[in-house]
């Protein structure tokens, strides 16, 4: 018995998210247009900060130039995820 | 004569995010994000395991030759740092990413950006550390970390750092603290989301009387992370102002103290302990009962017990300084401390014992990676209390003792915890049954490994072997024990050569694990294996400690008859 066959039934009390009224084809793209909006939205920005991060630190290893580098990409990475629109 | 003119179909370009690869390195599914946490975990391993194979291979005979000390320092140095800082904490950390948010009824992490931005840290903090092999120092070796794990000052300022009497300028102690700092940030940021998910994020009617014990445990453990990481941070930090702005924090010649950097290092250092054994206890809690058929027997107690544990291990950290010069009240305090911890710990061990006892045990690989961790474990905890006691501590201190009991806490333990874990779960995140059979086989392995390598150490440490030595002359009756232990290890690898094997073939071509293949009671079990991305289209809503157990069998529900 899977979540997607039953999911008002763990407890014996009705579900929390009430499903919409109407025909199948309505009711698959009301579903869809849920599953959109409740799914985590995808960023680059963790990724691109980690990463600058490591070129900041690999900077203070072997040369200031990379370090200052390194800190401009930090920077970037940080006012970047910031602007992100969500 | 009419024409048709077939008008050109208009095609989108993929976005990054669509393709496979975007797709993982734009995750913020907390899914995704656990498999990579645990995926790069095991491979960080497979490094520390090769690691521990080089050294035990060092050691196996008496003046050996396969590693020379600059090498050996490095190697047992980066095999502590890696299985604890890149193994042990990021699988766990991957498990409490893929299960927490299923388990609570919730649909992802409080914060999804700041959870992919933990993983990633990790990643590149591991691989930053690595890459420290591939520069070569003015003392003609690699910059690897090669101080020990705890990098003990004086020994990591820059006139001592490169091990070579008279060269300095070496970086290996920068490798270490740059990297720490940077898997500090990850820590911070993994376990503020595990408190904000955990305490804002649960389903309806999950009070935190009600949340599964790996939750608990979890939640926990990220109140220890947030305490503890702020003093080795520290430490790092004034290491760094020590070795590059000419500081004095930790060199006695100048007024400094070298004891405060081992104040600091290991009053984050135990706490780090139960923040490595925490989450095993959680996840050993959640598979005993679903394979004994019973509700776990005493919660309130593990749960408590747990923070008891916690507050606790911040009050014991200078038992692994006695042979410092403690002056007797503090050593009386500390003693004291550590031998209090071990009545939380003997709490959750009597109620495991109390839960197995009177069920239908099916002894599955889940399971009986469980039992073999409260038996390991077991060990660990009686000769940790041991070294509590200060005369017995004066004896064995740095010695092989003390790598025996550390090994029977974090590997007879922990890691006996995360493949008990890695059996149960998997299933769920892939859709697939790992072999039961294989299993077996490699859970029996690794009992007779982990005993064969780690129970002669008691012996070499009572004789007198100390540790971090990189060779022992062969007259001091060390011969025989050393290469016991070093079979042992070989043993542990091939057991884990038999997990990679079922894990390969299992992924393949393994049953079909269904939704529910254990008959499990917690809400994970309530979705699609492996789960929609959004977890749950409804939110479900709990009314006992085993909401998906009450789903299965309404007319015996737990909440028609517990109070909880």
């Amino acid at each position: 018995m899977s979540e997607e066959q039953d999911q008002s039934q763990v407890s014996g009390q009705p579900q929390r998210t009430p499903a919409k009224a109407g025909g199948s084809k309505s009711k698959s793209k009301s579903r869809e247009a849920r599953e959109q909006a409740i799914s985590p939205q995808q960023s680059v920005w963790p990724f691109v900060l980690a990463i600058a991060l490591v070129v900041l630190l690999i900077g203070f290893i072997i040369h200031p130039i990379v370090l200052g580098i390194g800190v401009v990409l930090v920077a970037a990475a940080i006012i970047g995820w910031g602007l992100e629109r969500r | 004569m009419a024409t048709i003119v077939e008008r050109p179909s208009v095609v989108r370009r993929r976005r990054f995010g669509e393709t496979y690869i975007g797709s993982w390195i734009m995750t913020t599914d907390h899914k995704k994000i656990g498999i990579m946490y645990i995926v790069t975990g095991f491979f960080a391993f497979l490094v520390g395991g090769m690691e521990a194979l080089l050294i035990r291979t060092q050691l196996a005979i008496p003046n050996g030759h396969v590693l020379g000390p600059e090498v050996y320092n490095e190697v047992f140095t980066m095999h502590g740092t890696t299985m604890i800082f890149l193994f042990v904490m990021p699988t766990l950390a991957g498990f409490g990413n893929y299960i927490v948010p299923l388990m609570i009824g919730a649909r992802d992490m409080a914060f999804p950006r700041i959870n992919a931005f933990g993983y990633w840290l990790v990643l590149f903090g591991a691989l930053f550390l690595n890459a420290s092999f591939l520069f070569i120092g003015p003392n003609g070796f690699s910059s690897a970390p090669n101080g020990g794990w705890f990098y003990y000052a004086p020994l990591s300022e820059q006139q001592f750092g490169c091990g070579v009497a008279g060269v300095v300028g070496c970086v290996n102690a920068d490798f270490w603290a740059l990297g720490i700092l940077m898997l500090g940030i990850s820590s911070i940021a993994g376990s503020l989301n595990f408190v904000v998910t955990i305490l804002r994020l649960r389903a309806p009617g999950m009070t935190m009387n009600r949340i599964p014990l790996f939750t608990w445990m979890t939640l926990i453990t990220a109140f220890l992370l947030l305490f503890a990481l702020p003093s080795v941070t520290a430490a790092a930090g004034l290491l760094l102002l020590d070795r590059h702005l000419g500081t004095h924090f930790f060199q006695a010649a100048f007024g400094g103290d070298p004891l405060l950097w081992q104040h600091l290092f290991w009053s984050f250092g135990h706490p780090e302990v139960y923040i490595l054994i925490l989450p095993a206890f959680g996840i050993i809690s959640e598979v005993l009962p679903v394979f004994s058929r019973k509700p776990i027997f005493g919660y309130t107690f593990i749960a408590w017990s747990g923070v008891a544990i916690g507050f606790l291990s911040f009050t014991v950290w200078a038992h692994h300084m006695f042979a410092v010069g403690l002056p007797p009240i503090a050593q009386a305090f500390f003693a004291t401390s550590t031998t209090l911890i071990a009545i939380p710990t003997a709490v959750k061990i009597f109620n495991w014992v109390a839960t197995v006892y009177g069920g239908k045990v099916s002894l599955k690989a889940p399971m009986l990676f469980a039992l073999g961790f409260i038996a390991m474990f077991l060990i660990g905890g009686l000769n940790g209390a041991a070294l509590a006691v200060v005369p017995f501590d004066y004896q064995v201190t740095d010695t092989y003792f003390v790598v025996s009991h550390l090994h029977y806490v974090l590997f007879g333990g922990t890691v006996f915890g995360i493949f008990a874990g890695f059996y149960y779960w998997f299933p769920k995140m892939t859709g697939k049954l790992l072999s039961d059979g294989w299993g077996q086989v490699q859970f029996w392995l690794m009992l007779i490994g982990v005993n064969l390598t780690f129970f002669p150490m008691h012996i070499l440490g009572i004789l007198g072997m100390p540790r971090r030595i990189y060779t022992y002359p062969g007259n001091l009756g060390y011969n025989e024990l050393n290469l016991m232990a070093s079979v042992g290890a070989f043993i542990i690898a091939l057991a884990i050569l038999v997990f990679m094997y079922n894990v390969i073939v299992s992924l393949r071509s393994g049953k079909e694990a269904g939704t529910d293949p254990w008959d499990a009671f917690t809400l994970e079990w309530d979705t699609p294996s492996p789960p929609k991305v959004y977890n749950f289209l409804s939110i479900p809503v709990v009314r006992s400690r085993r909401p998906f157990y009450d789903k299965k069998n309404p007319d015996i529900a737990d909440w028609k008859t517990a109070t909880h």
